[in-house]
This record gives C-alpha cells, structure tokens and sequence, in this order.
C-alpha cells in the first residue's frame, strides 16, 4: 500500500511539473493574449498540466522550430499557426504526423486542408475571414436593381460595379465618405489587395499579378477610391471607425470588426464581399495546432489540443477574440446576438456559389515584402498616379522572384490554376 | 595610486559593461547588417537610395524639424522671458508650460487625434456653432499638409517645454549685474535682448538646440499614429522596414543614415554656435 502511495505520489507531482511550451503566431494583442492565457490556466487547474504561452511572429516561429529541429533540442511541444506557415513547416519536414490524434466526439471542418503529402499535419483550431460590414442606414441608399437580401446572401446582383455605385450615391446624398478600409501599416489592407479583390477580377492572388485583368482592377480601384474615407490611411482596424459612424461601409477582419458588432448589434450587418468578373474572392485564415517532431510529452499535447477544439473552448473564443470555430458542433453553442450576427455573415460568403477562397501564402522571412509588394503597387498606381503597365510589369516580377527564391508553393487558388 | 585606478575601473566596469551590451553591441550589429549586402558592402545603400520613400521620409523629416525646431525655440525663450520676470502667478504659469513634460508622444498624438478628428472636439464646435456644415478633416491621404501642420503643432505643444526649461535655467544663471549696467547706461528692452541677454544665452540655446534637433530627427510616434506612412519620416520608415517587412537590413541602413545625419548636425552645433564670451565659451 505504501508503494502505491509512493508511485503515485510520484506520478502526481511529475504530472504537476509536466509543462507543454505552446508557441501561437495568433492572439498576440494583449486583450487576446490575456484571454488565451485564461483559457490555458483553466485547463492547468483541471488536468495539472503547466503550459507556457510563447507568443512568436510568423517568421520567428520558423526560426526557433528549425533551430531546435536542427539541434535535436525540441522544446516546443504545441504550435499554432497559419496553414500556409504549418505547410512550411511541414515542407521542411519539422512536423509529426497527426493522423493517431483522433477526437470522436467532434467534426472538424476544413479538416481536407490539413493534410500535405498524405500526412496529417495539423489539427485545424480555428478559422478567420475578412466581410463587410454595412450600418443598415446604408441601405437607404441601395442603388436600383440592388436590394438588401442580394448584399446580406452575396447574389450575383452584389458586385464590385454595384458597390461603386451605391457608395457614389450615398456621397451624392449624405456629403460623407461612405466606405473604409483599414489601410494604415498596422492594418490589413493588402489581404483586401492580394485575397479579395486581385482573384475576383483576375482568378489569382498571384500569378495573375501582372495580367489585363489586373489592370482592369486596378483602374476599377482608381474609381472606388474617390467615395473611400481619407482618414483610412490612419486606421489599423474598423471597429472605431464604424462605432464613430465615420464609414457605413466598412471591410476588415472579422477579429477587428468585433467590437462594432457586440457594442450594437441592431446596427450593423455582416455581409459577404462583392464579386468581381471572376468571382467573389475571398481569404479563409485557417490556424492549426501542430506538433513539432520528437516533441516531449505526447500524452499533454494531446489533451491540450483536445481541451482548445471542444466546442465550448471554440465558442469562447469566439466571443472573446472574434475566431471562428472549426468544430461543428460549436455551432448550435453561438448565443443570439452580436456574435450570431458575426457568424450569419461569415457562413453567408462561406455559402456562395461563386467563391473563390484564398490562402495566405507563406514565404516565412519574405512574407513581409510580399504584402509590403501589394501595398507598393496600390500606393503607386493609385495614389500616385504611376503607369499601371509599368508598375505591375516590375513588380509582378518581384513577386515570382520570391516565390522561386523560398521554394514556396503558391496559394490557392493560383495552385488550383495549374 | 595603482589600487586606487583598480578601484575606479572596477566601479566604472558595470556601466561599461551595460553600454557595451545594450549599446554597442546593438551599434556594431546595426552597422554590419547595413554594411552586408548581398554582391557588395553598399548593396543595401544602393537599394536605399533607389526607393522614392527614402528621400520622400528625408523631406518630410527635413522639413517637420525646420518648422518645428525654429518655433521651439523662439517660443521657449518668450516664455522663459515672461516667467523669469516672476510676475504674480509665474509659478502656476511654469507648471502650465511644463505638463506637457509628463506626456508620452502616444498621449500627445491620441489626444491631437480627439481635437482633430473627423467627429473631434474641433469640428463638433464648429458644426454646432454653424460654421460648418460637414466635418473638416484634417487626416488621410488626401490632406497631407493638414496632417503636417497637425503633427507639427501637436510635436510644438509637447516638447517646448523640454526647450523652455533649458533656456529658463540659462537665463537665470546669467548675471543680474550685466543687466544693471545696461540700465544703468539706458539700454532698450531691445538692446538689452540681442545685446546681453541672448548671446549670454548662447550656451543654452546650443544645448536646447542640439537636444531638441536629434530627437527632431527620430521623431516616430506622434507621426506614426496621426498620418501612418502618408507622412513618412526616417525613423517610421526604419519601424516599418523591420516589423512590417521584416527587413533588418534595410532598417539598419535607415538607422545609420538617422545616426550619420544627427552625427552632422551635432558637429555644426558644436562648432559653429559655440559662445565665445567668458561665461559660456572658451
């Protein structure tokens, strides 16, 4: 009796002294972060299970998995991250299969994307998207032929002419820049370039940079700019903006729209983008656990990775940082209200049949000048006036260079072209 | 004496040792990653010197440090002439100027951005007093010379008193006799000026000066935060090369380009406003 006592008192205190060291490239703004940690101490107190929250930027993490890859000292025990970083991770051969994790009680949506080469590389965590979002007083200044079901279900009538037009119209009647984007540096902006509006007019994030399609968009962009706030060049996010009543008409991640929806609900609605000539582009930001190779304790990854997928852990979240959950069964879980609303508009543009989704690409240290690239020929074509011929020609072969530079694979949907 | 000099580099080792680890080391990995191009040691300049938002942060800082650095200067010293007077009340008037002190750049910048923006204090006065029917706006990329004189003025209200304070100690070390004797002889208030006080006056204004200058030069935040890149200046430019492109080297060239700069104008402070009366100069 004894020695049982010893073992699992034994047992007891290595468990309290097993530590996972969880490296996340998201829930890095310290409201997020100070939210995630929460989570995490309430699966320590239910399981004694220490976890360390590293919070790394994307290039870094490729660092730090790398070097610890290479020195055979693996730390990291749980990582989390964009699936185009995972699949980098992965290409290179630091990620551990994770086809035995098996979770029965749940469905995990997008599941088809976590796998490369056959393997099971991530588990999928949590997915994010870009929407509009419309002050319903907007939709006083519908432009004829556009009603307020077509902009809420992303039909066909909602096109990127259409929301020219609208936004010309309410300016003519209001006196007031409509529409905002998130356009300073700290902003998201160049998704709106790369993933949104470049693949709805041309097909592709990329290798269509430099197509006649692409400058027919950027000549549309020309247009639009006239009705988009001068102030946007200022802003990092469109919560404020919106809350403000500055815009009406406003894009940007659904993490820092949030705020506008929860603060007052009945005002706003969450819509899909608008389509282009070829078709509604839009950005799916898929985050994955991964598992780095010979990382210690198996047993504790496991149970965290499967404490962050139950549904209320994905519903929290939600509310909390304005993800959206990946298990399908978190579903029924969202209560009415703001974040109903949220989750309304994101299964909406998820519905439409002329979707084009696209993937961050990932070109770990050179992922900065690949966005900074998109920045550079929206600042120069558009704000500039520079000739778009020239601009895109030089450009777009910057862009291929990168690619061919890191070895990485193009993203959806310019891979799904080839 | 041997031990006594043991004893003074063994107290001096661990500021040595601080500013060799947090200062030149920093210094010497910013220099070599500016210096590693990828075909030659000036790669990296070369590339600097090609991008037309290098030379348009070098305007836009030349010129936000030729208007603001000047008006500084001229109000620091109005009001150090006005407080050193010691009328009734100069004492509330001193902590007034002073506040500002207290405040970060991101304080400062956040509340320009109340007073100025779209629906601000400013554009909510004019449009209920009916001066204006629709906000004036004062940011976006469309309004670049309103956002100047915005960070201009916002940059001028938060560190003249770092200006002030340096003058006003200046000023009061100068010796009362000389201004007794200007009385005396029937000097103007005037004459009094130029002819006594501000050459006296010469040592703290080339400190103020050369403080207020280099800092001039790195000035980030109040712009960062009121006009993003649609003002850009040499230390935004060096932030936004290393986190947003995650660019080291690049922001290392910037950075020795700030330090090349300040270095320049600190040599002409040095030399060519020294004072070469008894009481400041040599």
């Amino acid at each position: 009796m004894k020695k049982f006592l010893v073992i699992v008192f034994i047992l007891l205190t290595a468990m309290s002294f097993a530590k996972v060291f969880f490296a996340s490239t998201q829930m890095t703004p310290s409201e997020e972060r100070a939210f995630l940690l929460s989570k995490l101490s309430e699966f320590t107190k239910k399981t004694g299970i220490d976890v360390e929250l590293l919070n790394l930027g994307y290039a870094d993490i490729l660092a730090r998995v790398e070097a610890e890859q290479k020195t055979g000292k693996v730390k990291l025990g749980l990582i989390a991250d964009l699936q185009g970083g995972l699949y980098l991770l992965a290409s290179k051969g630091y990620l551990m299969d994770l086809s035995k994790f098996k979770f029965p009680d749940r469905t995990f949506l997008l599941e088809k994307y976590a796998y490369a080469d056959g393997k099971k590389i991530f588990v999928p965590w949590l997915q994010a998207t870009y929407v509009m979002v419309v002050n319903k007083e907007a939709f006083k200044y519908l432009p004829k032929g556009l009603t307020e079901d077509d902009v809420k279900y992303g039909t066909e009538k909602w096109t990127y002419d259409a929301l020219l037009e609208w936004v010309e119209n309410i300016m003519k009647k209001t006196g007031r820049y409509p529409l905002g984007f998130p356009m300073a540096p700290g902003g998201l902006w160049h998704r709106f370039l790369h993933g949104y509006i470049y693949p709805s007019f041309t097909g592709a994030q990329v290798i269509k940079f430099d197509s006649v399609k692409a400058l027919e968009m950027w000549e549309y962009l020309k247009k639009l700019m006239k009705y988009v706030h001068p102030a946007s060049s200022t802003w990092d996010k469109m919560d404020e903006p919106l809350m403000r009543g500055e815009v009406l008409i406003a894009w940007d991640h659904t993490a820092r729209i949030k705020q506008a929806i929860v603060s007052t609900p009945d005002k706003f609605c969450v819509v899909p983008v608008p389509r282009g000539p070829m078709g509604r582009g839009y950005i799916i930001v898929l985050v994955g656990l991964a598992v780095p190779k010979n990382a210690p304790n198996m047993d504790q990854i496991e149970k965290l990775i499967d404490y962050l997928t139950t549904p209320e852990v994905q519903v929290a979240i939600l509310k909390n940082v304005g993800f959206f959950p990946i298990v399908k069964e978190a579903a029924g879980a969202i209560p009415e209200g703001a974040l109903k609303v949220l989750a309304e508009g994101v299964l909406n543009q998820s519905a439409t049949k002329d979707g084009i989704v696209s993937f961050i690409p990932n070109l770990g240290p050179k992922g900065g000048e690949f966005t900074g690239t998109y920045r550079e020929a929206f600042r120069r074509i558009v704000m500039e006036g520079e000739d778009p011929v020239k601009v895109v020609k030089e450009l777009g072969e910057k862009i291929r260079k990168m690619f061919k530079e890191t070895g990485s694979a193009l993203p959806e949907p310019d891979v799904s072209l080839y | 004496m041997t031990e006594g000099k043991t004893v003074a580099w063994l107290l001096l080792l661990p500021t040595l040792l601080f500013l060799a680890a947090f200062i030149g080391y920093p210094l010497v990995s910013a220099f070599t990653l500016a210096f590693s191009g990828e075909t030659s040691a000036l790669d990296n300049f070369k590339s600097l010197f090609q991008d037309r938002m290098f030379w348009r942060a070098l305007k836009y800082t030349l010129l936000l440090a030729g208007v603001i650095v000047p008006i500084q200067l001229v109000l620091a010293i109005a009001f150090a002439l006005l407080v050193n007077t010691r009328f009734k009340g100069y004492s509330f008037l001193l902590y007034v100027i002073s506040i500002p002190l207290a405040l970060s750049d991101v304080t400062a910048a956040l509340m320009s951005y109340t007073m100025f923006a779209p629906m601000g204090y400013i554009n909510k006065i004019l449009m209920n007093l009916g001066i204006t029917k629709a906000p004036i706006y004062f940011f976006g990329f469309m309004f670049r010379n309103r956002e100047f004189w915005v960070i201009a003025l916002t940059e001028i209200w938060r560190a003249t008193p770092l200006v002030f304070v340096i003058i006003l100690a200046g000023l009061q070390s100068i010796n009362r006799e000389y201004l007794e004797a200007a009385d005396i002889f029937g000097f103007t208030r005037m004459q009094k000026l130029f002819k006594i006080i501000l050459p006296l006056l010469k040592p703290s204004i080339m400190s103020a000066l050369l403080i207020r200058t280099l800092f001039a030069f790195q000035i980030f935040g109040v712009v960062w935060l009121l006009a993003g890149r649609d003002i850009p200046v040499l230390a935004g430019e060096t932030y936004y090369q290393y986190i947003h492109l995650n660019n080291p080297k690049m922001a290392s060239v910037y950075g020795v380009v700030i330090a090349v700069i300040t270095l320049v104008i600190s040599y002409f402070y040095l030399f060519s406003l020294q004072s070469k009366h008894l009481e400041g100069g040599r």
